[in-house]
């Protein structure tokens, strides 16, 4: 009976174990010997997912992705536990000391959202940014309060609280929503300022871009700020940002670019790409709180070649993967800039 | 020597003879340093998470520990928040938790007939089988939003003169951050406290009784002063658990970074705290300061089960004294 | 039950009678909040296996268990996870088991009653470190400079495993009665080979109980794992020098998503976890009822 016991438990975990090694050796990516792990903002997951099975084909890159925030992605290479990290906060100084060596290319660009949970109201919300900075400075806590209702007058905005939402974790996202909040309210940047990981006067905070759209899901009255494809894929509304021009934005393609044309012919430094609150000649569609988002790859590392590969790609065909999930395909001169970048990953 | 058939023995008893006993120098030798290995290994973990906190510790001092702030903006950090936050819940917890316990272990025990005692029992260990993680995605998806839409509700309806109970309901928060503990703590508590009423001598409730109490007033008098530094000793293995928590705490907290008198809003833990900032913490004082935290919940903790050894020990001494 | 008054006291029945009636009244009281609780204990369990059952159960398909971690929008399921805990769980087992037989070997064997107790605080107090604290520990000792492993994280599962072990296996040998190691000293066998080839067998359900029990316990454990092994690649893989994906890991990340369907993976692959550990709890009673049932008809 034992006897019988442990043969039918052998056989099975040896049917179990072939099944799947099978399924893994049917999988899409090519069986080769590069690995690539990366790891860091959550932003981006959506588009580096797609970008993944395609490095696979082109270059039989197998490049695996754990999506655990910027402030995680900042640390793990700083650590060197990564071949890579993603951030869509650039590094302080500090922080490009303490990574001792590390290039930061932006590598992509999408739009901040700003979601929220109310069914019934007629329409979409209007925000703008000292409101919103209110919002999260605690200072407006209803839906009803003359300063949202001003902005959005055939709205039928109920008599419910607010409840902002903010990311637990350290996140690149924390960091372009803040700097723009920063940016229109002058309280909000005394009160709070702006970081991958701020403290909230008000709120509550989830965990990953995921956690913060769950939330908003769950909670009437819910608001957050999030990557634009999150909102999308959840089917979340989003409220359109008044831009300097005076207009009610939209997060979307247009909106981006348009963000975006003020930039420098060319770009020598990352302090030159300043995205949030962009000026009135920028454009009437010019959405306000757009974002670059970064790799950070160390300027010398066994994997050099296929880290360049990695990085050329993803500026260059990568970039026609963007639009369906709302990035923005990088600007001439950012990809310029990027490409001078990639040229200082040397070999150790 | 022997003309018996070779015995295996014989080998080692010759040796024996010869006094060198090497097999079981060998042995004790081994065993003696998994021992020492595991004593050192405390230890090792003691100091280590000293070690690393270390630079925090002085370079924030014991101000630390009363400041409630946590602003990496500014680069300054306290742990009152989380301090506050860990005594909170584990009190809330233990609160509801001991009187649960001691009520399932009675009836276990004293008033459940053999054959349901035991697969209710069993059902209650099962409640401390589940893991963590599992509670509290429970948590988040159908306890948390079911505290939201009802019990806060209502416990603001009937008791929210009291500020601690007024509020905005919310699913994430302190209440039901400490609900979940309570679930955890519940069948730990109780098992030990079935293993405290089991060993009682009956002797003490029999002779209570038969000078004309009823069951309760026998056990309340006789097993429970009895059994007191037992429970005592349950209620803080059971605190030490709710302290350590991190995982299922962190899932339904909220993650705030302030103190609110309120229970329903969020707060935060030490363990909570730890557990959700520790990789992205991207200045070393974060880091560090993160680090003190893990230092100060290591300190409650250990104080807590230490604590909990020491009556144990002192109640079993006594017991055998009797 | 409830009669428990000795004939003397029915005489005072007239003058007594509110006190008797309100002692009634506890009385009844007192069983009611028992019945009460254990039933709300019982009703709790049933609520958390019955959301992960119901809504966990849609999920189970082959694909779900045969597939790794997904992207972002894709479908995947939990084999990656699957293959790192069994290893890391695996490596866990192979590190503590042996470690936790010894100590207690030497705690009821060799040592003297003031060491023993003396080991005994030490094992209980290992015991009650918060699984965070051992994280930290070994992400400060290991990690840092070196990187994520599966290895490490076996390691600290260890350290929570060693103590449950540890306990469990000196409870055991003290059950076994001292005539056998008497007799079997008596006939000039040595101590170690009394103990390794007498005393353990005898107690071999009790240790085996034991482990089941802590492997059910360290199975489920999230927190050292974030510190150790949570930056995995999402294929499967059986490399334990690199982080691994696993199981309680992979319910902690899906359960933050607002997507249903990885909230449904989140239920699924908590199913798989509660199975797996209600399973090892109950073969671990049946284990246990065995070996009571072989040292009571010694």
């Amino acid at each position: 009976m034992k006897r019988a016991l442990s043969l039918t438990l052998a056989l099975a975990a040896t049917v179990a174990i072939a099944l799947v090694a099978g399924r893994a050796e049917a999988a899409p990516t090519a069986s080769t010997d590069t690995n690539l792990t990366g790891a860091g903002a959550t932003f981006p997951f959506p588009l580096i997912s797609k970008w993944i099975p395609e490095l696979g084909k082109a270059y039989g890159i197998n490049v695996t992705y754990s999506p655990i925030g910027s402030g995680g992605g900042i640390s793990a290479i700083t650590a060197r536990t990564v071949d890579f990290g993603a951030s869509d906060a650039p590094l302080s100084s500090s922080q490009l000391d303490a990574c001792k060596g590390c290039l930061v290319i932006p590598w992509a660009l999408s739009a901040t959202s700003v979601p929220y949970n109310l069914p019934g109201i007629g329409g979409r919300l209007k925000l703008d940014g000292p409101t919103l900075a209110n919002i999260y400075l605690g200072q407006i806590t209803n839906w009803n309060d003359p300063a949202i209702r001003r902005m959005n007058t055939g709205l039928n905005l109920p008599d419910l609280r607010i409840t902002p939402v903010y990311r637990s974790d350290g996140s690149g996202t924390t960091y372009n929503f803040t700097e723009y909040l920063s940016s229109v309210s002058p309280a909000f940047r005394s009160g709070v300022g702006f970081n991958t990981s701020v403290s909230w006067k008000t709120g509550v905070g989830a965990r990953g871009s995921s956690g913060v759209t769950g939330v908003v899901r769950q909670t009437p009255g819910a608001l957050t700020y999030v990557d634009v494809a999150y909102s999308i894929q959840n089917k979340l509304q989003f409220a359109t940002i008044r831009n300097r021009a005076g207009k009610f934005a939209t997060p979307g393609l247009r909106g981006i670019q348009q963000a975006l044309s003020q930039l420098p012919a060319k770009v020598t430094s990352l302090s030159q790409l300043k995205t949030v609150d962009p000026p009135t000649k920028a454009g009437k569609l010019a959405y306000p709180i757009t974002t670059f988002t970064y790799v950070i790859v160390p300027t010398s590392s066994s994997k050099a070649a296929d880290l360049r590969k990695m990085v050329y790609w993803a500026v260059t065909q990568g970039q026609k993967f963007g639009p369906p999930l709302l990035f923005q395909p990088l600007p001439k001169t950012v990809q310029a800039f990027a490409f001078r970048e990639i040229k200082k990953i040397g070999s150790t | 020597m022997s003309t018996l058939a070779p015995d295996p023995a014989a080998s080692s008893t010759t040796l024996e003879r010869r006094g060198i006993p090497l097999g079981d120098l060998l042995f004790r030798g081994v065993a003696g340093t998994a021992a020492i290995g595991v004593t050192v290994l405390l230890g090792v973990i003691a100091w280590k998470v000293l070690d690393l906190a270390w630079p925090s510790i002085t370079a924030s001092g014991l101000d630390f520990l009363w400041t409630e702030v946590w602003n990496p903006v500014t680069d300054t950090y306290g742990a009152l928040t989380f301090i506050y936050g860990t005594a909170v819940t584990s009190l809330i917890a233990l609160l509801l938790a001991t009187p649960l316990s001691i009520a399932i272990a009675l009836f276990l025990t004293e008033i459940a007939p053999r054959r349901i005692a035991a697969p209710i029992a069993t059902m209650v260990e099962l409640l401390a089988a589940i893991p963590s993680v599992v509670l509290g995605l429970w948590g988040i998806l159908v306890f948390g939003p079911w505290i939201a839409r009802n019990l806060e509700p209502w416990l603001e309806s009937t008791l929210g003169f009291i500020p601690i109970f007024s509020g905005e309901p919310s699913q994430a928060g302190i209440l039901p951050a400490a609900l979940i503990l309570t679930i955890m703590i519940v069948p730990i508590t109780s098992a030990i406290c079935r293993e405290l009423f089991v060993r009682t001598p009956t002797e003490l409730t029999d002779g209570a009784m038969a000078l004309g109490s009823t069951r309760w007033e026998a056990i309340r008098g006789v097993m429970f002063a009895y059994a007191a530094p037992g429970i005592a000793a349950a209620v803080l293995l059971g605190l030490g658990r709710a302290f350590g928590e991190a995982i299922a705490v962190t899932q339904v907290i909220g993650s705030s970074d302030f103190i609110s008198t309120s229970i329903f809003a969020p707060g935060d833990t030490l363990g909570s705290k730890i557990a959700s900032q520790y990789q992205g913490a991207t200045t070393p004082l974060q880091q560090g300061s993160l680090l003190y935290l893990a230092a100060i919940l290591m300190v409650i903790s250990l104080t807590t089960n230490v604590l909990a050894q020491v009556i144990v020990r002192r109640f079993e001494k006594q017991r055998r004294a009797a | 039950m409830s009669e428990t008054l000795p004939a003397a006291s029915r005489h005072d029945v007239t003058v007594s009678s509110n006190r008797l009636g309100r002692r009634k009244a506890v009385e009844k009281a007192f069983a009611a909040s028992g019945i009460l609780s254990a039933l709300a204990a019982v009703a709790v369990l049933g609520l958390v296996l019955g959301s992960v059952v119901f809504k966990g159960v849609s999920q189970l398909e082959l694909d779900f268990l045969t597939l790794p971690r997904p992207l972002f929008g894709e479908k995947g399921g939990i084999a990656d996870a699957l293959v790192g805990s069994a290893l890391i769980v695996g490596m866990c087992i192979v590190v503590a088991v042996p470690l936790a037989v010894l100590v207690a070997i030497y705690m009821s064997e060799y040592a003297g009653p003031r060491v023993s107790t003396f080991l005994r605080v030490v094992l209980d107090v290992l015991n009650g470190v918060p699984a965070i604290v051992v994280g930290i520990f070994v992400f400060g000792i290991l990690v840092v400079g070196r990187g994520q492993s599966a290895i490490f994280g076996a390691l600290a599962l260890a350290i929570l495993m060693l103590p449950l072990v540890a306990r469990a296996t000196q409870e055991v040998l003290e059950i076994v009665p001292r005539s056998q190691r008497e007799a079997s000293l008596a006939l000039g066998v040595t101590k170690w080979r009394t103990t390794w080839s007498i005393i353990l067998p005898s107690a071999i359900g009790g240790i085996l109980t034991g482990v089941v029990i802590a492997v059910a316990r360290v199975a489920g454990e999230t927190a050292p794992l974030l510190f150790t092994s949570s930056i995995a690649a999402n294929a499967v893989s059986f490399d334990v020098s690199e982080a691994l994906p696993t199981l309680p890991v992979a319910i902690f990340v899906f359960a933050d998503s607002p997507d249903p369907r990885e909230q449904a993976s989140a239920w699924a692959a908590a199913l798989v976890l509660v199975a797996f550990v209600l399973v090892l709890n109950i073969v671990a009673k049946l284990i246990a009822g065995r070996q009571r049932r072989k040292l009571e008809g010694t």
